[in-house]
């Protein structure tokens, strides 16, 4: 079985579990702009994270097999430093259009500051104007309040829920997100957000539509094979193989492919090799390596 | 009759994009006459969403139309949204040369590799070229093959522009990475004694470490060649393919050495091959870098 991890931070992950995933059936994965778990003290530092995204991360997982996708967008937390936000702001533009960028995001609230709300909306707007899905973050702390925060404001944009995804739900917030029509994300992360044990009831109390599993593995202690496992939690518990299907590949597609950047012809039937759009030269492999060896060489001879 | 840069781009364009394609695209280019960084960057970043990635199909004469509109300007390779984007940059005003250089500038700082590609290609139909040296330089040093060959390879820019150090660097990185020599324009008139000499001592090692040696470097080696390379040209020519053996002949032939007679008279049927012009650089290239 395939699996898309439509919410994941490869950047801080190793070639090792890019490894474990592609061997696992994740064939897709959307890495969403965020946090490096220290404040950014320069708008340069965004310009080159930003371009890691659409660059050499996405060159690096195609290396191992992977689609790399992304999305672009300012951080809640880094909204608060007020004077590179608004930079962030001017930068933005110059990323929004790049070709594996699937939604603006993954934007939202983190201590419900004004600050915070202000970049939200200007962010929304952005993602209206260039007709991009939006990618929401849900605060840690108060979280029913930041979820249910988020989701009045966006109305007020008057952008139609079927664009945005909720991400990081629990048990508290899902219903209502579901309810006003939202794609319901859970991140399958340990000890905080969501167990998959957890996730397994919530897919036998709600079904499978429009709700999205992924893993959000990133320089914490996480799990890149999150959206496998569960999905092969799920079979195990008896939900129906199509309800896994939904949450663990078809809804991400759905919900990420309306930026008409997303495609699933391009990892099952992927194009040859184009040599005009390769990284060549700048492999992960470092001089020498081979990455299969199917008949050892004579390893006393280095050639 | 002839015809500008820009004429040829809008013709290209109009012949095979869509209607809402071109639509948009003379919209976004009005956008960008304002002089507002914004329009330029979206515009850009959106222009294969909305124009395609097609090759552009271009005949003979498509091809002469733009050797007579800028020398050196060879569009054989480029696609819809590459003419695209180049009809957007060449929108943006240009008298105020530093604002100008500083937009273009960001956009090269935030280029991913197909729009590094496009930038690189473009400068040649570009105002202010002079103050792109050192980004050239800048670019040759890149470890993307492609990326390189956008800068190298079909365009005029580095035989006008770079200093002589840098092109240096740029003919030795080529052989390097295993891009082809052939297509760097201006090859044979910028060969100088320091670039004969990197390249006669780069074969020199290849050899003593049983590596071969690209063999279009003795087209620009032989023109400089001294005691060492004609030992090496020497070696080969009895040992190599006849790929190796054709380069060497007709780089041997080139020169007027009374040593290169004397070694063409070992093989002298490739030499008379050599000698007679039916081999040439062109076709060595081709068959040493199969597309």
């Amino acid at each position: 079985m395939k699996f898309i991890d439509p919410h994941i931070h490869v950047t801080s992950r190793t070639t090792d579990d890019y490894e474990a995933m592609a061997a696992a059936g994740v064939a897709a994965i959307i890495e969403p702009a965020f946090w490096l778990g220290q404040p950014r003290t320069n708008i340069g530092s965004f310009q080159d994270y930003f371009s890691s995204l659409v660059g050499f991360e996405k060159f690096r997982a195609a290396q191992f097999g992977i689609r790399h996708y992304c999305t672009i967008g300012l951080n809640s937390k880094e909204a608060n430093n007020e004077a590179l936000a608004e930079q962030v702001m001017e930068l933005m533009p110059l990323f929004l259009a790049k070709e594996n960028v699937v939604a603006v995001g993954e934007i939202g609230f983190d201590d419900m500051t004004a600050a915070e709300e202000k970049y939200l909306r200007i962010q929304l707007e952005m993602a209206k104007e260039v007709n991009l899905p939006i990618l929401i973050h849900t605060p840690h702390r108060n979280k029913k309040q930041g979820t249910y925060r988020s989701m009045d404001i966006i109305e007020e944009h008057e952008i139609p829920p079927h664009m945005v995804v909720i991400d990081h739900n629990n048990e508290e917030t899902c219903e209502e997100v579901l309810r006003r029509g939202y794609w319901t994300a859970f991140t399958i992360y340990p000890k905080t957000k969501m167990g998959n044990e957890r996730m397994v009831e919530v897919v036998k109390k709600y079904g499978a539509e429009r709700i999205i599993i992924d893993s959000s593995a990133d320089w914490g202690v996480s799990d890149p094979l999150a959206v496998p496992k569960t999905g092969n939690l799920m079979l195990e518990r008896g939900i129906p193989q199509e309800h896994v299907e939904l949450t663990c590949y078809k809804n991400a597609l759905a919900a990420y492919g309306q930026s008409g950047q997303f495609e699933e012809s391009d990892w099952l039937s992927p194009e040859p090799i184009d040599q005009r759009s390769l990284f060549e030269g700048n492999s992960v492999l470092r001089g020498g390596q081979t990455p299969r060896v199917d008949k050892p060489e004579d390893d006393r001879i280095i050639q | 009759m002839s015809y500008t840069p820009i004429q040829l781009l809008e013709n290209w364009i109009l012949r095979q994009a869509s209607d809402d394609g071109q639509a948009w695209l003379d919209t976004q280019r009005e956008a960008v006459t304002t002089g507002e960084p914004k329009s330029l960057y979206m515009a850009f970043g959106f222009t294969p969403r909305k124009i395609g990635k097609a090759d552009l199909q271009l005949t003979e004469r498509d091809i002469n139309d733009a050797a007579e509109a800028r020398p050196g300007w060879q569009p054989q390779t480029w696609t819809i949204d590459q003419a695209a984007r180049v009809l957007l940059l060449m929108s943006l005003p240009s008298e105020d040369d530093a604002a100008w250089f500083a937009t273009i500038e960001k956009l090269f700082q935030t280029a991913e590799v197909r729009e590094q590609i496009c930038l690189y290609q473009a400068l040649q139909l570009l105002p202010h070229q002079e103050l792109f040296d050192d980004r050239l330089a800048e670019g040759i040093r890149t470890n993307i093959q492609t990326v390189f060959c956008a800068i190298a390879h079909c365009n005029p820019l580095p035989m006008e522009l770079m200093q002589e150090p840098a092109w240096n660097q740029m003919v030795l990185k080529a052989l390097f990475i295993g891009a082809a020599l052939d297509p760097i324009e201006g090859l044979d008139q910028r060969v100088n004694p320091d670039l004969a000499r990197m390249l006669i001592d780069f074969a020199h090692e290849r050899r003593a470490a049983k590596r071969p040696i690209p063999v279009e470097l003795w087209r620009v080696a032989a023109p400089f060649a001294d005691e060492i390379a004609l030992e090496d040209m020497k070696a080969l020519y009895a040992t190599g393919e006849t790929l190796e053996k054709s380069a060497i002949a007709l780089a041997l032939v080139s020169t007027a050495l009374d040593e290169a007679d004397a070694i063409l008279q070992t093989d002298p049927e490739i030499a008379k091959r050599a000698e007679s012009g039916s081999i040439t650089w062109r076709e060595i290239a081709q068959q040493a870098y199969p597309s």
